[in-house]
């Protein structure tokens, strides 16, 4: 019989179980923007992470920064910069 | 029977945090690109902070019903004061992260534009050619 805390556990363990790819193709990709939208993914992982260790003002400053902002200026960098690794 | 299953989430959030920071290490240590460096760089921070948001986290004794971990009357009780004390959180990682979250947006934005300065006085970001570079620079002057 599944609790509710088991509930919570188990919703830990594959959010972070989801992380692992995410990071692993942010980090092995060529592509600069690619690397970027699935950095995005794990931030998103991580968020539901602190939703359920119940740290909710972090949610809200988190989203904002880790998704939103910096997202933002990494892309603009990357428009600058130029958008594929050599290799 | 549920707390072996609580036992084992557990030990596969701080096994993927640890496989996450290790990746992250490697990124930063090994990429070339300094977009790639930055990129794992706020990855790296993350992962930190999720350890110490972990490290406060407090797990409900069995009976305790699921509630938010606030009051919910004015006035309370020493007894009401007691049940919200052994359901409660602890609040000082969470203030300490919520700081370092702020202060990592502030070094990550002096990072970008250490790269955006660096890419405008060599041309490119890739660290080898920055190398080769400021070796050609400094032979000339040498010479």
């Amino acid at each position: 019989m599944l609790e509710l805390a088991d509930l919570i556990f188990i919703m830990l363990g594959i959010s972070a179980l989801l992380s692992v790819p995410a990071t692993i193709l942010a980090v092995i990709s060529r592509d600069l923007l690619k690397a970027l939208i699935f950095s995005a993914l794990q931030s998103t992982m991580y968020t539901l992470m602190f939703f359920l260790l119940m740290a909710p003002d972090i949610v809200l400053v988190y989203i904002a920064v880790s998704i939103g902002f910096m997202s933002l200026l990494i892309i603009l960098i990357i428009k600058k910069v130029g958008r594929y690794e050599r290799y | 029977m549920g707390s072996e299953i609580q036992i084992a989430m557990y030990m596969t959030v701080i096994l993927s945090l640890y496989i996450n920071i290790s990746i992250c290490m490697y990124g930063v240590i090994s990429k070339p690109n300094l977009i790639k460096k930055l990129i794992s760089l706020t990855i790296l921070q993350d992962s930190i902070n999720m350890f110490l948001i972990l490290i406060g986290y407090r797990l409900w004794r069995p009976g305790i019903v699921l509630q938010p971990p606030v009051l919910l009357d004015w006035s309370p009780t020493s007894e009401v004061l007691k049940q919200f004390l052994e359901r409660a959180v602890d609040p000082l990682p969470q203030a300490l992260v919520l700081t370092a979250i702020v202060i990592g947006l502030a070094v990550n934005i002096f990072l970008i534009t250490v790269i955006l300065h660096t890419y405008r006085h060599f041309g490119t970001v890739d660290m080898d050619e920055i190398g080769r570079l400021k070796r050609v620079v400094i032979v000339e002057e040498t010479a």
